[in-house]
């Protein structure tokens, strides 16, 4: 055996686990979800695997003219539209407080970086008890304060706060990662360039607007791209807080206020079986973010 | 106002900024925390000390709804999980950033690549792969589909391309085979990449609720989140007992963050900050 061949044989057998599990668990489903896409099961059948149906394209043609499908695309874009910029602000505001030399400060790092490692499924638990109208801390004091807006229904259950109080939930959370990324961005920008600012008389706000900001587009721009394409996998959150409601009033439908496309891709997997409609969704979630990645790519090059 | 007091003054306000972003931060949890010791059907009450403070709540959780016998579930999940995830991809880490091979480069952007793609799109053909393989409510279908970690993969050839090749050279010269090198010389000078992934991999299989929830029915093999997450559903106002298994849930992470914290932070943000 020439030397070439055992070391491309050494090298393989070192990556075979990890390719073996790749292979069958990320890269053959990847496919398999096509041919899903373009069957169904039988619908009186509880095997979901036996039977499958060849059914072409009718899955994505269904697709176009299902309302609440377009209407979850539409809930996913305002949730990523909430969640996106908020998101970005609190981190952030977060990286400029840190950014200061203070006794304390490795405590406060920590502090707002532990959420993030901890599980979606449990905060957003914990805030269904904060947002509650019944037990819940928030509408208690909103009442002593002569506010009962929420009395009734909670922050939850109120169509006009449902989604803002979801993405609040989440945004608390999620700040300590962008908050990082920020402070070190920050602390690379050299001091000199303050400096001289600061001798052409500049102000503080005008540093921060000139400097800063600019010099953190790169890290804005990640938050952008990351922020979104994770907004196209929202679940846990709403499945934890609101389970997609609450339902309002749409020419005559009742749609959820919170029925994200990751919650209707479960719902149409979990709960009705409906492997092959599940896939052709995730499907057009796939389009959108490689839409959303490229948009995104082009308008990174054109500002470089 | 001289300088001294102002930045005084200053120190002071951000300070009060500070904590108070703290306070909005962790309220969540200590929310959770206080509830948890309240007695049930007391949770209504804005008191910030439980009165009287009970153990009941745990109790209750862990015994008669099963969260005891959940927990070592996690455990085992995110320990076996965590290891051989952190295993595979030290193995091909190693070959990444030290061996040259056919398709090399191809195929470290071929597997870059896959991560792109919206988790969201693997759980359906994912879950009709493990149904397939007959692994339905099983550990192994918990654990091995998310055991090729890329983004480890990525963590660790960054890593082990700073390790000087000579030393791998020299212990080839002592007579070390290819598997001695990666074991006696690889590994010992890795361990604080392959502590990073290990705590990142367990923590994400700790929180890997909606798989575990989908490939598991039978009660026996249930984790925290999915006991808490059917919980939740069967027991709505059962706010108490709902924070108790709320804290069992997140207490381990919590546990494990205060103790290694630097190796989160960096890990977790290594591959944005350098990618």
């Amino acid at each position: 055996m020439t030397t070439q061949a055992r070391d491309n044989l050494t090298a393989y057998a070192f990556l075979a686990p990890f390719l073996v599990i790749f292979a069958v668990f990320l890269a053959y489903p990847v496919f398999y979800s096509i041919f899903l896409a373009v069957h169904e099961p039988p619908a009186d059948s509880f095997d979901v695997f036996s039977n499958l149906r060849f059914v072409g394209l009718a899955n994505f043609a269904r697709l176009l003219q299902d309302t609440r499908f377009w209407w979850s695309v539409l809930m996913t874009l305002y949730y990523a539209a909430l969640i996106v910029p908020s998101g970005i602000a609190a981190s952030l505001a977060l990286a400029l407080l840190l950014n200061n030399r203070l006794r304390a400060v490795k405590a406060y790092r920590s502090a707002f970086f532990m959420p993030y490692v901890l599980d979606m499924l449990v905060v957003g638990i914990v805030w269904t008890l904060i947002y509650s109208p019944h037990v819940g801390i928030v509408v208690r004091i909103l009442k002593a304060a002569g506010v009962t807006a929420f009395a009734e229904r909670g922050f939850l259950g109120t169509p006009g706060t449902a989604m803002p109080a979801v993405v609040l939930a989440n945004v608390l959370k999620g700040a300590g990662f962008g908050m990082i990324l920020y402070l070190s961005a920050i602390q690379n920008i050299p001091a000199s360039l303050y400096e001289a600012a600061a001798i052409d008389g500049a102000s503080g706000w005008q540093r921060f607007r000139r400097i800063t900001l600019p010099l953190l587009r790169p890290i804005t721009l990640f938050m952008v791209v990351v922020g979104t394409i994770s907004a196209l996998n929202a679940f846990v959150d709403v499945y934890a807080m609101t389970s997609g409601g609450p339902n309002v009033d749409v020419g005559g439908r009742a749609l959820g206020v919170t029925w994200v496309t990751g919650y209707y891709v479960f719902d149409t997997f979990y709960t009705q079986w409906r492997l092959g409609y599940a896939a052709a969704m995730s499907y057009v979630l796939l389009a959108l973010a490689i839409v959303i990645s490229l948009a995104n790519r082009r308008f990174l090059r054109s500002e470089a | 106002m001289d300088h001294r007091t102002q930045a005084r003054i200053r120190k002071v306000v951000l300070y009060a900024a500070l904590t108070a972003a703290a306070v909005v931060v962790l309220f969540p949890f200590f929310w959770m925390v206080v509830t948890a010791f309240k007695e049930p059907g007391k949770e209504f009450t804005p008191d910030v000390i439980p009165n009287p403070p009970t153990l009941e709540n745990f109790r209750r959780v862990l015994t008669d709804y099963g969260f005891g016998g959940y927990f070592v579930n996690s455990v085992i999940v995110a320990t076996v999980a965590a290891t051989f995830a952190t295993l595979f991809a030290a193995l091909a880490g190693y070959v990444f950033a030290k061996k040259r091979f056919f398709m090399k480069e191809k195929l470290f952007a071929f597997l870059l690549g896959s991560l792109m793609i919206p988790g969201l799109m693997y759980v359906v053909p994912q879950f009709a792969v493990v149904h397939r393989l007959g692994w339905m409510n099983t550990y192994q279908a918990m654990i091995v589909p998310h055991l090729a970690n890329v983004f480890g993969l990525f963590l660790m050839r960054q890593y082990m391309t700073t390790i000087p090749s000579e030393l791998l050279e020299a212990a080839r010269m002592d007579g070390a085979g290819e598997w001695q090198q990666f074991r006696k010389v690889m590994v010992p000078l890795s361990v604080p990449i392959l502590a990073t992934l290990f705590l990142l991999t367990f923590q994400f299989h700790w929180n890997n609720f909606l798989w575990q929830l989908i490939v598991v029915n039978v009660e026996r093999l249930y984790t925290v989140p999915v006991g808490l997450a059917l919980f939740k559903s069967a027991h709505e106002e059962l706010y108490t007992l709902k924070m108790a298994g709320s804290c069992i849930s997140v207490i381990p992470i919590a546990a494990l963050f205060f103790f290694a914290q630097r190796y989160f932070i960096e890990g977790m943000t290594m591959g944005a900050l350098k990618g």
